[in-house]
């Protein structure tokens, strides 16, 4: 079975330094992909350039197996995309909204009334979008991507701007997606909510591709962490970094230690043996905040896309 | 439907409820309004005419060169920028270029749909001129108009008027969709009508001028009606395809 998206040595550069290089992306049917990067690091280049919105410098995306480029665009009929924010009429109902691209798309009027029904907006389709609310906006936006029934949904940010109860009604409808089938590539810079829905991820850093993979092999990738707070931070952090520890700083007096040598006790003895006083010590486990902070700050860590 | 039908369908939609309809209308009344009043005020000697024709002549052809000279180049201009502004202002542009439709049908599209609004403008114009006719012949019988209009000459310059204007109406889509700006779009139109106001008006150099076009099927004897035709049309065609070309190239940031 081919992947809903593969990509190649996909690289597109900006003048600054700025896009990706060399991106080999697997994204497996079915799955919910959560596309993870720090701002800056690419994440929408990559969206735009999956929907043929940018060109390539190098490389070649294929979306289930069939190739994506300026003069192949058909793949882009199993595709829905909700790039960024809402590209909508504001002074056109939602339901007219959704006859503009139900026409541009030449499928069935029939299928508004469902896709309406299915992002909670059906009683408020006959209302101007200007009266939307955000969370309403997103939802159309939602809406209009759903519309030719795609296969794969490619989301940019989808809970930009959305209240909790938005975000919860969001990742609800992202999990009926994927029950139904249906390919969610979403990227985010809200990691706890991806933590929550994906079964894939894929880390962007400066460009490139840091770790894809099941969420479950991340979190297995990288180690606990020693959260400790002390009198003399800059002294404590000299003495581990001498002994080979992997440091880095927290705020003011707290250090963010990497478990991958010696024990929580052993630093503590290490560090009470050399008269730093340690007022606070407590193993934290990885949430994929910090697997993330982890994998973008740390280059041992990276490697496996 | 061919993605052409169906991307004009889906212009015509996005058009419900804005300005840029609404200016079909108001445009060309506005200038039978204002001639209709110049002429209700004005101090005419009455005088008789063997040819009921004739007065009928100098009132289309003067609604017509009001028309050409000074508001279809800002109705063309206001109608681009608008058409545009609908995919500019939450760039929508990326939402319908990302659909699996062939990007060149959204460009056609819009130009298709400037031209449409052009040519309803002019069809609205040629229905209003028999309603300020006959207005006047209310108002001021003086003025001499009998009768209907000379429908076959009226509706023929109206025509070339019409071809005429292709070039502006190419290059003012053109530069509608390139620039995001909706003032960058008025602005260039604004300023090229002003100077088609002197430009039109020069016998060496109207003729060339792409915002004088139009205007100058109407000045002289028309002398220079078949090439303004001509060179509408055919600069319309070259500038709306060298237009396409560009928006293939472009990219969707």
């Amino acid at each position: 079975m081919h992947p809903a998206i593969r990509t190649r040595g996909l690289t597109r550069q900006f003048p600054g330094g700025f896009g990706i290089s060399g991106l080999d992306l697997n994204v497996p049917q079915g799955s919910i992909y959560g596309f993870l990067g720090p701002n800056g690091a690419g994440k929408s280049t990559t969206i735009r350039l999956l929907l043929d919105l940018l060109r390539p410098d190098h490389g070649a995306i294929e979306l289930f197996g069939r190739p994506l480029d300026r003069s192949h665009r058909e793949a882009l009929a199993l595709v829905g995309a909700l790039v960024e924010s809402p590209s909508l009429y504001a002074h056109l109902s939602g339901r007219q909204n959704l006859e503009i691209t139900r026409c541009l798309l030449d499928v069935p009027r029939a299928r508004i009334d469902p896709v309406l029904r299915r992002v909670g907006l059906l009683e408020s389709a006959d209302r101007r979008v200007r009266e939307y609310s955000l969370g309403m906006r997103q939802r159309l936006a939602i809406a209009l991507a759903l519309l030719g029934q795609p296969r794969l949904l490619i989301l940019d940010e989808p809970s930009n701007g959305l209240d909790p109860a938005g975000i919860l009604d969001m990742r609800t409808l992202l999990r009926q997606l994927a029950d139904e089938g249906i390919t969610v590539f979403v990227s985010s810079h809200l990691l706890s909510e991806i933590e929550q829905i994906a079964s894939h991820v894929g880390v962007l850093h400066a460009g490139r591709l840091c770790f894809e993979g099941r969420l479950t092999e991340l979190r297995g990738r990288v180690q606990a962490r020693l959260l400790v707070r002390c009198d003399d931070a800059r002294r404590a952090t000299e003495l581990l970094l001498a002994a080979g520890e992997i440091v880095a700083r927290g705020d003011a007096d707290t250090l963010v230690i990497s478990l991958a040598h010696r024990s929580e006790a052993e630093i503590n003895r290490l560090l009470v043996g050399h008269g730093v006083a340690v007022h606070h010590l407590a193993r934290e486990l990885a949430s994929l905040e910090t697997l993330f902070f982890d994998l973008t700050a740390d280059p041992s860590l990276r490697g496996t896309a | 439907m061919t993605p052409l039908a169906r991307a004009i369908t889906a212009e015509c939609l996005k058009l419900r409820g804005t300005l840029a309809l609404w200016m079909c209308l108001i445009a060309p009344a506005t200038v039978v309004g204002l001639y209709v009043l110049q002429v209700s005020f004005s101090k005419i000697n009455p005088k008789t005419v063997a040819d009921p024709a004739e007065p009928w002549s100098f009132f289309t052809q003067s609604i017509l060169a009001l028309w050409c000279f000074l508001m279809l180049p800002l109705f063309v201009t206001l109608q681009s920028a608008l058409l545009a502004g609908l995919e500019h202002g939450d760039n929508q542009w990326k939402h319908l270029l990302a659909l699996p439709l062939p990007r060149r049908v959204h460009y056609l599209a819009k130009a298709l749909l400037v031209a449409g609004m052009i040519l309803a403008g002019f069809v609205v114009l040629l229905l209003l001129i028999p309603v300020g006719g006959g207005l006047l012949m209310l108002l001021k019988p003086a003025f001499g108009l009998r009768g209907i209009p000379p429908w076959a000459e009226l509706v023929t310059t109206a025509a070339k008027c019409l071809a005429a204007s292709g070039l502006i109406a190419a290059l003012q889509t053109w530069i509608a969709i390139r620039w995001r700006s909706f003032t960058v779009a008025v602005a260039v139109g604004m300023s090229a009508t002003v100077i088609g106001f002197l430009v039109g008006q020069s016998e060496r150099f109207g003729h060339w001028y792409p915002w004088s076009m139009p205007v100058q099927v109407l000045a002289g004897e028309g002398q220079h009606a078949s090439f303004v035709v001509v060179a509408g049309l055919l600069g319309g065609l070259a500038v709306t395809a060298l237009g396409l070309a560009d928006f293939l190239r472009r990219e969707v940031g």
